[in-house]
C-alpha cells in the first residue's frame, strides 16, 4: 500500500508535458510513420526554437511568481533594429550586442518595478510591450522594414553534427539554465522566494534581488529569442512574435511550472514547447485547419491544466 | 528598527502626501489621476480643434468608446476579485458572428447571452473547482472560442438583424441611442456592484485574497465559489452585450473584430486605478480608463497624428498610473 502511494507520488510529480508529448509522438508514428525522419522533425523544431529559449525566461519569471508579458515588444524592436538598416555598416556582433543590452535594459526595468514598487507584473510587462509595439510602428509607420543581413540567415542555415545550430544553442541554454537553476544559491533562492516570500525574506533570502535577477535573466532570453526569430524570418516585420509570450506561460504551464511551483523543472517546459511543435506538425499533416487548430491547442491546455490544477489542489 | 519585509516595505512608514492627495488608500483605487489625464486631453483638443466640442463629435466619441466601456465593465468584475478574463475578445468576436448567422433576432439575441454566460461559467467551474489559474484558464478559453467563431464565420460578412442595427444607429427624442445604451450599462453595473450583494461580496472575496488570506471570505459566510463563478459570468455577458454593439455598429459578423480586446479592456481598468491583486477598484474609474483610451484614439484622428505614436502614449499613461500605485505585496 505504501508502495502503491509512493508509485502514485512519483507518478504525479510527472508534469504534463511529457505526457503529452509521448501521445504526440505515437500518434505521429501511427498516423504518419514517414514525418518521424529526424532531418523533416529538425526543420520543425528549428522554428519553435525562438518560443522555446523565450519559455527559459518565463519559467524563471513564473518561478518566483511573476510573469512577462514584454517578450513580444522586445522581439519586435530587436528585429527593426536589425532589418530597419537604420545602423549601416555595423556588424552582426554589434547587432548582438545591442541585442542583448536592450534585453537586459528591459528586464532591468520589469524587475524594478515589480520588485521595488510592487505594481502589477502583468501590467508592467504589458505596458512595456505596448511602449516597445507602439515605438517600432511609429518609426517604421506601419510598414514592414528592409531585409535582415544575409549573415543572420546563414548562420541560422548551419548544421552541427547533423543537428541544426539553432536547436543545438536552444539545448545549450536549457543545459545552462538547469545547472544554473540546480548548482548555484540563485537557484535555491528562486526556489525559496516560489515557495513563499515571506519564509524566504525572514530566512535571508534577497527576495527583490532574486526576483530582479530573475527578470534580468528573463530579458536576456527575449533578446536571444529575438535574435533567432530575426535570423529564421530574414526579413523585418511589424507584428513578428507579438503572440509569443502568451505561448511561452502556456508552454511553461504544459511543462509543470506555474506560478511560486517549480516541479517541471527545466526539461518540463522543454517538453511543452517540444509538444507545441509535434501538434503543429500533426495538424498540418492531417490537414486540420486554422480553427481546428486553435480549438486543439485551447484543450490541450486547458487539460494539461486541469489535470495538474486538480493533483495539486490543498486538500 | 523593526525588519521591512517584503509585505510591509519600510518606504511605506512614510507618510507620503502625493499619495494621501491620490487617494491611495481607498478602496476605489487612484481614479482621480487617469480623471486628470482625460480632463487635460479633453481640454488640450477643445483648444487645439474646432471639431472636438461639436455635438457630432461627442456622440461619435461615446459610440467609439461604448464596447470597450462594456468589456472593460465587465472585465473590473473579475479583477476585483483577483482573476483575470482573457476570452472576452474571443466572446465579442463569437457574439457578431452568431448575430449575422441570420435569423429571427428573439433567437439570436438570447442564444448570444446564453452562451457567453456558458462560457463564463466554464472558466468559472475551471477556476474555483479545478484549481487552474485564471491566465491558463481564459487562455485556453480564447483559444477554443476564436476556433469556433472562425469556423461559424471564418471572413467578415454575413448581414445581423435590422433590430440590432437600428439600437446603435437609431436616435430618441433626437439623442443617439448609444447614449441610452450607456446610461442603462452604467444603471445594470451600478446594481450589480452596490446595489445587490453580489458587488459586496467580490470586494470581500478579492480583499481575502490580496491581503494573502484566501478563505477570509469564505469563513465569513461569503459563498465564495459562487460568486467567483458569478464574476466570470458577468464578465462573459458583458462582453457578448460589447459584441452586440459592435455587431450594430460594423453590420456583420467579424471572426477579427475581438482580437487584442481583452488587453485593451485590462488596460483601461488598470488605468482606471483598479489592482490587479484584487479587492480595490471602481466603476467609475473604469468608466475613466475607458475614456482616457477613446479620447486618446478620438484626438488621434482629429489632430492626424500618427495612430501608432497612440500606441506608445497609451503603454506610458498605464506605466505612469500603475507606477504611481505601489503596492504592499509583490506579484501578478
Amino acid at each position: 500500500m505504501i508502495l502503491a502511494d509512493r508509485t502514485w507520488q512519483r507518478l504525479r510529480r510527472i508534469p504534463p508535458s511529457y505526457l503529452v508529448f509521448a501521445a504526440l509522438l505515437l500518434t505521429l508514428w501511427v498516423l504518419r510513420p514517414h514525418m518521424m525522419n529526424p532531418n523533416i522533425l529538425g526543420i520543425f523544431i528549428r522554428q519553435i526554437v525562438p518560443l522555446g529559449i523565450l519559455v527559459l525566461g518565463q519559467l524563471l519569471v513564473m518561478r518566483v511568481r511573476s510573469i512577462d508579458l514584454s517578450g513580444g515588444g522586445v522581439i519586435l524592436l530587436i528585429n527593426y533594429y536589425i532589418s530597419s538598416g537604420l545602423f549601416p555598416g555595423a556588424s552582426m556582433m554589434t547587432f548582438i550586442a545591442m541585442a542583448i543590452a536592450t534585453g537586459l535594459i528591459i528586464g532591468t526595468f520589469n524587475g524594478i518595478m515589480i520588485a521595488k514598487r510592487r505594481v502589477s507584473a502583468v501590467i508592467v510587462t504589458l505596458a512595456v510591450s505596448i511602449v516597445l509595439v507602439g515605438f517600432v510602428q511609429y518609426l517604421s509607420s506601419g510598414k514592414p522594414p528592409g531585409d535582415v543581413p544575409a549573415m543572420f540567415a546563414a548562420l541560422y542555415n548551419t548544421k552541427l553534427l547533423g543537428v541544426p545550430t539553432p536547436v543545438l544553442l536552444w539545448i545549450a541554454l536549457t543545459l545552462l539554465m538547469s545547472l544554473f537553476l540546480a548548482r548555484t544559491v540563485f537557484g535555491r533562492a528562486v526556489a525559496s522566494v516560489g515557495e513563499n516570500l515571506t519564509a524566504a525574506h525572514f530566512s535571508g533570502v534577497a527576495v527583490e534581488r532574486t526576483v530582479i535577477v530573475a527578470h534580468i535573466l528573463a530579458g536576456l532570453m527575449a533578446a536571444l529569442a529575438a535574435l533567432v526569430q530575426t535570423a529564421s524570418i530574414a526579413v523585418g516585420s511589424v507584428r513578428v512574435g507579438l503572440d509569443l509570450p502568451i505561448l511561452a506561460v502556456a508552454a511553461t504551464i504544459l511543462g509543470g511550472v506555474v506560478f511560486g511551483r517549480g516541479e517541471g523543472g527545466v526539461w518540463g517546459p522543454f517538453f511543452g514547447v517540444l509538444s507545441f511543435a509535434l501538434l503543429f506538425i500533426l495538424m498540418t499533416t492531417l490537414g486540420v485547419d486554422e480553427p481546428g487548430k486553435l480549438i486543439i491547442q485551447g484543450f490541450i491546455i486547458l487539460l494539461a491544466a486541469i489535470f495538474y490544477g486538480v493533483r495539486s489542489a490543498k486538500p | 528598527m523593526p525588519p521591512s519585509s517584503p509585505d510591509h516595505p519600510a518606504h511605506s512608514a512614510k507618510p507620503n502626501y502625493l499619495k494621501w492627495l491620490l487617494g491611495q488608500s481607498s478602496r476605489q483605487g487612484l481614479w482621480s489621476l487617469p480623471l486628470i489625464i482625460a480632463l487635460a486631453i479633453a481640454l488640450g483638443l477643445s483648444v487645439t480643434t474646432q471639431q472636438f466640442t461639436s455635438t457630432g463629435n461627442l456622440f461619435n466619441l461615446i459610440t467609439q468608446a461604448m464596447p470597450l466601456i462594456i468589456t472593460a465593465i465587465g472585465q473590473m468584475f473579475v479583477i476585483v476579485i483577483g482573476g483575470l478574463d482573457l476570452s472576452v475578445g474571443s466572446v465579442i468576436s463569437l457574439s457578431t458572428a452568431i448575430l449575422a448567422l441570420g435569423g429571427p433576432a428573439y433567437i439570436l439575441i438570447p442564444a448570444v447571452f446564453l452562451l457567453a454566460a456558458l462560457i463564463g461559467a466554464v472558466n468559472g467551474i475551471v477556476v474555483t473547482r479545478l484549481n487552474v489559474h485564471p491566465i491558463i484558464a481564459t487562455l485556453s478559453m480564447q483559444y477554443i472560442v476564436l476556433g469556433v467563431t472562425r469556423i461559424l464565420r471564418p471572413v467578415s460578412g454575413g448581414t445581423v438583424p435590422d433590430i440590432v442595427i437600428t439600437s446603435v444607429s437609431g436616435t430618441l427624442l433626437g439623442i443617439p441611442l448609444p447614449v441610452f445604451w450607456g446610461i442603462a450599462v452604467l444603471l445594470l453595473s451600478w446594481k450589480l456592484l452596490h446595489g445587490a450583494r453580489f458587488g459586496l461580496h467580490l470586494f470581500a472575496i478579492g480583499g481575502g485574497i490580496a491581503s494573502g488570506m484566501e478563505k477570509v471570505a469564505h469563513n465569513f459566510g461569503v459563498a465564495e465559489r459562487r460568486n467567483i463563478l458569478l464574476a466570470y459570468v458577468t464578465c462573459s455577458c458583458f462582453a457578448a452585450l460589447a459584441g452586440v454593439f459592435l455587431a450594430g455598429r460594423i453590420v456583420s459578423g467579424d471572426p477579427n473584430v475581438g482580437l487584442l480586446f481583452e488587453l485593451d479592456a485590462i488596460t483601461a481598468v488598470a488605468i482606471g486605478g483598479t489592482q490587479l491583486s484584487g479587492g480595490v477598484g471602481s466603476l467609475h474609474g473604469t468608466v475613466i480608463g475607458a475614456l482616457v483610451m477613446a479620447l486618446l484614439a478620438n484626438g488621434m484622428n482629429l489632430t492626424n497624428m500618427s495612430p501608432f505614436i497612440q500606441t506608445t502614449i497609451k503603454g506610458a499613461i498605464l506605466l505612469l498610473v500603475v507606477g504611481l500605485q505601489s503596492r504592499k505585496k509583490m506579484g501578478l
